[in-house]
């Protein structure tokens, strides 16, 4: 007999809705569901055929703890008991990551954990890797650090301009809506992109800029704007501040001086400025124009400002607010916005509030307890304070950090040197490898709760198949964890005691004012519901800023280009590295490289490399190549292709075999937001030669001012 | 709007198969996919409205006063057309083709039988995918993959070819899936009737 279970993607922030069958406590075939309102009856690959890894043979199923330098097998209560005494003495040196791929049950009850028992607010998940910039952007001028706008808007819109993204590899059904408003409305796109992507091929105009160069790409932009008298004045009138200033920066350059900064025609540079700002009429509804952007805009040194730059321009021509426009940061992981909106980040509780004197107080008075007051430690300074001595004792849930940071090696001699390190995840990945206590979780597909997707739709979760192993919950162990450690805090037990998910989401709905209408019973009734969401009888809300922007009005940021990049190419090091996704992996690989399908179709890190830097470096298609930076080697095929610009190469940042693109990237950061600069840093390349190499990767370790 | 319906008065929008379908009876409509718009190809959803028989699939309620599901006309063309599409079963004893699945157990509740089999003469199958496989000999010529690939997805990655009985399921103009531009999305199996084509491992 199969069973039908609806339940929402475990992959990326789409948030596709699933159909899962199961027989015998396997999922046998994963189906889509045609009436969910974000995927309408589509799904990708990985939705499709890549859930396979929750019954892989690598599933962690008994907790482990580390005796005598080896990790061993113990029983629940032993594990619990002694993290719970380790965490204990490490109050004051300890900081947390949440999983922006569990539910946000899972994220609400871990920093509750964090705050209430341990006392600190160093809480902060993989948002500070993908979209910080943008979030802290959109923060300063907008007060909220959502997406705006639904799916169903760039279906509505006359243009779509997508900088820095490849909605066709990391958000395939994204990339299949707005496919089909380009195919059956004749919504223009505009593609801004230092590699040419899939969606190239039905672009109107693609501008293959240098990585690094958006504030002048944006700035040129509005010049241009400004050059046609295509300024929103109504708009800038009513509804923004701080325009005098903006105007003087973008006074300073001219159109043809960004264009030659960012190394593309001024003309197109020009032409896509004036769609973006004026798109045609394409039937009976107002045109308007829809801005996507991914890490391209954000994983920089400078990423924060082009997020600024970028906002700056939708505020400029008034394209958010309005059916078919708005602004959207394409989120990676499944529950990101979700992570965050339940309060795991660093600097403010659930539903993003701040500590201001009011917001606390009706938290300690649910919660019968004192609230930390200063802001925490963000993700990449957690790592580095381990070296101070700040952070001795970390929790990590749900992430693989010795993946995803920036220079590996010396990430991995950091977290090396805790005195205690926990981690819970479905496998034993290189972060768990070097912890004391691994404890084993439930994968989506055994747990019920709730996920966040990109267009603020809360979408359920459901338990499909029994936890495999003696894994548990996320939101279950952290409250066993917490029960024991109530007593030497002086709260009550029950704070930790909950009947399941449901009741979870209610205390996290009372606390947020955005999901204060949602609850469980509505979810199962009406589907997926969009926030914000104030009360029960509120049907949700499809797009942000129709009448005033959170903060008020909203607000211009004048930026400069700064320089490009930290490390730029020299004779050393002549390439530039980009770095970004492929459709049949999944951000570093920990969950695909389990699903034997998506390995077999894509085994091998594709290097891609312009033909004219193959043949000087005498590469032909598929040769086993190296790469090398200042920090570290990676191996993988040569894939020959003019989609990269002549002195670049693109590799995805998955791990394959020995290989992942952190262990080349620089640990340079954006001082605002503190994002790594993932997208650029300067390479070599070479052909394999045939010999066993045995030297360590150059420079491991050394470390960068 | 409202429409009677087999006797009783019901309210319809959109087809007057959503009609039917709505009002909890049972109809063959082997080329219509939840998720896609109507092809109007396989003619297994024939009713009889205000006299005159018609595709349930694209002919809009709003346009019928009565349908009839169960006339004997409409009864008739529509055993006949599943007999026919029974016997494209190229190979006996396939788990895919017209006499399994969703295709199998419409026939056999509109009475349709069949003991001659047409001769089939693609065999081929695609297996280069890791993540599904196309057997022709179970294919029944429906078009709901090429419509889910073109019309949901918007990628175009497999389409018919040929003619007559020549006519094919292909990768677009690829040899094989594998090199096609396919993105393995995997909406051309969900919308196969006869597991022509199917995933590949984990799933039965
Ligand atoms: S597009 Fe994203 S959410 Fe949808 S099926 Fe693919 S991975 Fe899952
Ligand atoms: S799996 Fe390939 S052929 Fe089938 S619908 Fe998707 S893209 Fe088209
Ligand atoms: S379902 Fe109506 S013609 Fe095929």
């Amino acid at each position: 007999m199969t069973r039908q279970v609806p339940s929402t993607c475990p992959y990326c922030g789409v948030g596709c809705g699933i159909v899962i069958s199961v027989a015998g406590e396997r999922i046998v075939w994963v189906d889509d569901q045609p009436g969910n309102l974000s995927s309408e009856g589509m799904l990708c690959v990985k939705g499709r055929f890549g859930t396979t890894f929750v019954n892989h043979r690598d599933r962690l199923a008994t907790p482990l703890i580390r005796r005598g330098g080896e990790l061993q097998p113990a029983s629940w209560d032993e594990a619990l008991d002694l993290v719970a005494m380790r965490f204990a003495e490490h109050r004051g040196r300890f900081g947390s990551f949440a999983s922006a791929k569990a539910t946000n049950e899972d994220a609400f009850i871990q920093q509750k954990f964090v705050r209430l028992v341990m006392g600190t607010n160093n809480i902060d998940h993989c948002t500070r890797l993908c979209h910080s910039p943008s979030v802290e952007a959109m923060l300063q001028q907008f007060g909220s650090g959502a997406t705006s706008n639904s799916y169903s808007d760039y279906e509505a819109s006359s243009c779509i301009m997508l900088v820095g993204c490849d909605p066709g590899s990391n958000h395939p059904v994204i990339a299949s809506r707005m496919r089909r408003a380009i195919d059956t409305r004749g919504t223009r796109l505009i593609v801004v992109n230092p590699r040419r992507i899939d969606m190239c091929d039905r672009a109107t105009i693609f501008l293959q800029s240098r990585p690094g160069t958006d504030v002048s790409l944006f700035n040129g932009m509005a010049r241009a704007i400004l050059d046609a008298g295509l300024a929103n004045t109504g708009f800038i009138a009513a509804r923004t501040e701080g325009y005098e200033a903006w105007l003087a920066a973008v006074r300073e350059v001219t159109v043809e001086q960004c264009a030659e900064v960012c190394g593309v025609a001024a003309e197109d540079l020009r032409m896509a400025a004036l769609l973006y700002a004026n798109p045609p009429q394409l039937d009976a509804r107002e045109p308007g124009s829809c801005l996507v952007w991914g890490m391209g805009v954000t994983q920089h040194t400078n990423g924060t400002d082009n997020a600024h730059a970028l906002l700056n321009l939708a505020l400029f021509t008034g394209q958010l607010g309005r059916p078919g426009s708005g602004v959207s940061p394409l989120r990676g992981q499944n529950n990101v916005q979700g992570c965050g909106d339940a309060g795991c980040i660093p600097d403010s509780l659930p539903g993003y509030q701040r500590y201001d004197e009011a917001v606390p107080a009706p938290f300690e008075e649910l919660w019968g307890g004192g609230l930390p007051r200063v802001p925490g430690l963000k993700a990449t300074d957690m790592v580095e304070q381990i070296a101070g001595g700040t952070i001795r004792a970390m929790y990590i849930v749900g992430e693989n950090p010795l993946l995803s940071e920036p220079n590996l090696h010396h990430a991995t001699e950091l977290i090396r040197s805790l005195d205690f390190l926990v981690v819970q995840d479905l496998f034993l990945h290189e972060t768990a490898q070097l912890a004391d206590v691994v404890l084993p979780a439930c994968s989506f597909a055994e747990k019920d709760g709730t996920f966040t997707n990109s267009e603020r739709r809360v979408q359920r979760v459901r338990r499909a198949i029994a936890p495999v192993g003696e894994s548990r919950p996320d939101w279950e162990i952290v409250c066993d964890i917490a029960r024991r450690m109530c007593a030497h805090s002086g709260l009550d037990t029950r704070q930790f005691s909950y009947s399941g998910p449901a009741e979870i989401f209610a205390e996290m709905a009372r606390l947020t004012p955005f999901l204060r209408g949602m609850s469980y019973e509505r979810l199962d009734r009406e589907g997926g519901l969009q926030w914000p969401c104030p009360e029960p009888g509120h049907p949700g809300t499809s797009y942000l800023y129709g009448e005033s922007f959170p903060r008020g009005l909203g607000k211009f940021v004048p930026v400069r280009q700064a320089a490009a990049a930290e490390e730029l190419p020299d004779t050393e090091y002549p390439l530039i590295l980009n770095t970004g996704r492929m459709l049949y992996h999944w951000h570093g690989g920990t969950i695909t490289r389990r699903v034997e399908a998506l390995m077999e179709r894509a085994g091998a890190l594709p290097v891609a490399i312009h033909p004219d830097d193959a043949a000087a470096a005498g590469i032909v298609e598929n040769d086993t190549v190296v790469l090398f930076s200042r920090r570290g080697r990676v191996s993988g095929a040569a894939v020959l292709t003019d989609s990269v610009r002549a002195g670049s190469v693109f590799i995805p940042f998955v791990r394959l075999g020995e290989s992942a693109a952190n262990f080349l990237t620089n640990s340079a950061y954006d001082a605002q937001s503190r994002i790594p600069e993932y997208k650029v840093c300067a390479v070599r390349i070479e052909k394999k030669r045939e010999r066993k190499d045995a030297a360590g990767a150059p420079g491991i370790g050394r470390e960068r001012a | 709007m409202s429409l009677i319906l087999n006797g009783d008065e019901v309210e319809a929008g959109g087809s007057v198969l959503d009609a039917v379908l709505a009002a909890g009876i049972e109809l063959p409509h082997l080329c219509k996919d939840d998720n896609l718009p109507a092809i109007g190809a396989c003619r297994t959803c024939l009713v009889e409205a205000d006299g005159r028989i018609v595709a349930a699939c694209s002919f809009p309620a709003s346009m019928a006063k009565r349908v009839d599901t169960e006339t004997k006309t409409a009864r008739r063309i529509r055993r006949g057309v599943l007999e026919l599409t029974l016997a494209m079963q190229a190979e006996r004893g396939d788990e895919g083709g017209p006499l399994a699945g969703e295709t199998a157990s419409t026939a056999s509740r509109e009475g349709a039988a069949v003991d001659r089999f047409a001769v089939r003469t693609g065999r081929a199958v695609d297996a280069t995918s890791p993540f599904f496989s196309f057997h022709e000999a179970a294919c029944i010529l429906c078009g709901r993959c090429v419509v889910a690939c073109q019309d949901l997805q918007h990628i175009s990655a497999i389409g018919l070819a040929g003619r007559g009985r020549d006519t094919r399921v292909t990768p677009g103009a690829a040899d094989t899936f594998r090199e096609s531009i396919c993105t393995s999305c995997g909406s051309c199996v969900a919308a196969c009737p006869t597991s022509a084509l199917r995933p590949r491992g984990g799933a039965e």
